[in-house]
């Protein structure tokens, strides 16, 4: 779900009183033609709300708060699990914190670099799956009305709708902003998340948990490499005998 | 309108015929040229006034007739042969190239020469319209000899159609997706070609719809591939192999 055009004039009214339009697109980086149109439309993106927002200093959560679909991300922010940091690692700062782990190579002491910045290549749906008891998808497709298979193929493309993102965040009963990290819609530290909580949950992890769980993302990205092989050398057959 | 619809569908599949001449000259894939140059050929032969020219210049006894029947055959083996091995269908290329198929395509090609012979076939006559009118005898060996001639790519069609379904919702890219689709499409009108004895006299102009749908659509679904490759840019990186078991 988009934003009103209404709902989002009157927000800006708020923030910026004085700003026209242009001004307005100036500072915040939006193509005119793109605000012009979701505003003719009457749909104002997320994103758009989003980079305004920084653009004006101000937080994008407490921003979107004051709109009808996300009035669930108001007040304090609720701190993320331990699960839904670690979904936010990406997979090869998994596999390097794994190899500086004493238990992989006593002889390495070098401390793994520093984590790269959520989202990653599947931020999307390790989020989602940290978060699932086994029956989220089910009811985010109850209460949302998405098919199963829709909602499963944007976390295979690593995607989620922000209004889905939220849905989910309901439906698994964490903090609302997850998903809108996950997605990349929002930083990690605009959600509330303190600093460096991404390392200390990845440090808390034993070296029996890390290894399983670096071990289910390998798996995860061979299945998802052979399948493009597969395809590849499907096309290519084709190529080879048709083209 | 059936006039507009032949002669542009012979144009179409010209020009994709000569467009092949390069590749083919680079030895690509050389058969697929074979395959548009039959059906070009075939939509010739199958035109009134050019299947005239030809017949009388072949001695007017209607051998034209038999030859494009022919042409039919052989470029519908290559067109599923070709498919089913670019497509990875192994079952309908066991089909078509295996026992089972050349076994047809004997059986069906002897039927057609016997009826052939069976019949006077003596004044060119497109669709062999005059021959079949002559009387009820050679009504019904007329009627024989069309069906022998559908037979086979209607067998070949129906071969193709299980594979080419399967393609459309593969994780191909979105041009051979399309392609398959008129692949499949083509199938389904060549095997409807079969159900033409059935057919109420009124609706001729059916029957060329459908012949015609056939062509175009497995021609221009070939021709789609091709583009679709050309405009894939040929990504010739080797694959790396090490994940395979």
């Amino acid at each position: 779900m988009t934003l009103s055009a209404k709902a989002f004039q009157r927000w800006l009214q708020s923030i910026a009183p004085d700003a026209s339009t242009a001004d307005v697109c100036r500072v915040s980086g939006i193509k005119r033609t793109t605000l012009a149109q979701q505003l003719v439309r009457g749909k104002v993106s997320v994103s758009t709300v989003v980079s305004i927002s920084r653009a004006y200093s101000i937080n994008p959560v407490a921003a979107l708060a004051g709109f009808d679909a996300y009035t669930a991300l108001a007040g304090p922010p609720r701190p993320p699990s331990r699960n839904e940091l670690v979904s936010q690692i990406s997979s090869a700062d998994l596999l390097r914190a794994l190899l500086a782990r004493p238990a992989m190579d006593a002889s390495r002491g070098a401390a793994a670099p520093a984590l790269s910045p959520a989202p990653h290549a599947t931020s999307v749906k390790n989020w989602v799956d940290a978060i699932d008891d086994g029956e989220v998808r089910h009811r985010v497709s109850a209460s949302t009305g998405v098919a199963p298979q829709n909602y499963s193929a944007q976390l295979t493309a690593n995607r989620l709708s922000p209004e889905l993102a939220m849905a989910t965040a309901l439906a698994a009963g964490v903090g609302p902003a997850g998903g809108l990290v996950a997605t990349g819609i929002i930083t990690e530290e605009e959600a509330g998340w303190p600093p460096g909580a991404r390392q200390e949950a990845l440090d808390s992890l034993s070296d029996g948990e890390l290894t399983a769980l670096a071990g289910d993302r390998l798996q995860a990205l061979g299945k998802v490499l052979r399948r493009q092989e597969q395809d590849q050398a499907q096309t290519e057959k084709i190529w080879e005998n048709l083209g | 309108m059936i006039e507009t619809l032949q002669w542009t569908t012979l144009a179409i599949c010209a020009v994709i015929a000569a467009a092949r001449i390069p590749s083919t000259l680079r030895g690509e894939n050389r058969s697929l040229f074979g395959i548009f140059a039959m059906m070009t050929l075939a939509i010739l032969l199958s035109i009134q006034e050019p299947y005239l020219i030809i017949d009388s210049a072949l001695g007017g006894t209607n051998i034209a007739n038999l030859l494009l029947r022919f042409v039919i055959f052989g470029a519908i083996y290559f067109l599923g042969v070709r498919v089913s091995r670019g497509f990875g269908a192994d079952k309908a290329y066991r089909l078509i190239t295996g026992k089972a198929g050349i076994t047809v395509l004997l059986a069906i090609s002897a039927v057609l020469v016997t009826i052939f012979l069976l019949m006077d076939t003596a004044g060119s006559s497109a669709g062999l319209l005059d021959i079949s009118a002559k009387d009820p005898r050679h009504f019904a060996l007329v009627e024989y000899y069309g069906a022998a001639g559908r037979a086979y790519p209607a067998f070949v069609a129906l071969a193709l159609l299980p594979a080419m379904v399967r393609a459309i919702r593969d994780r191909l890219p979105v041009l051979v997706r399309i392609a398959a689709a008129l692949l499949a499409l083509g199938g389904v009108a060549v095997a409807l070609t079969m159900f033409f004895p059935v057919l109420p006299p009124g609706l001729k102009a059916l029957q060329f719809i459908i012949n015609y749908t056939a062509v175009l659509c497995y021609v221009l679904g070939l021709a789609l591939i091709w583009a679709a490759k050309v405009l894939s840019g040929r990504p010739a990186r080797s694959r790396k192999t090490s994940t395979e078991t």
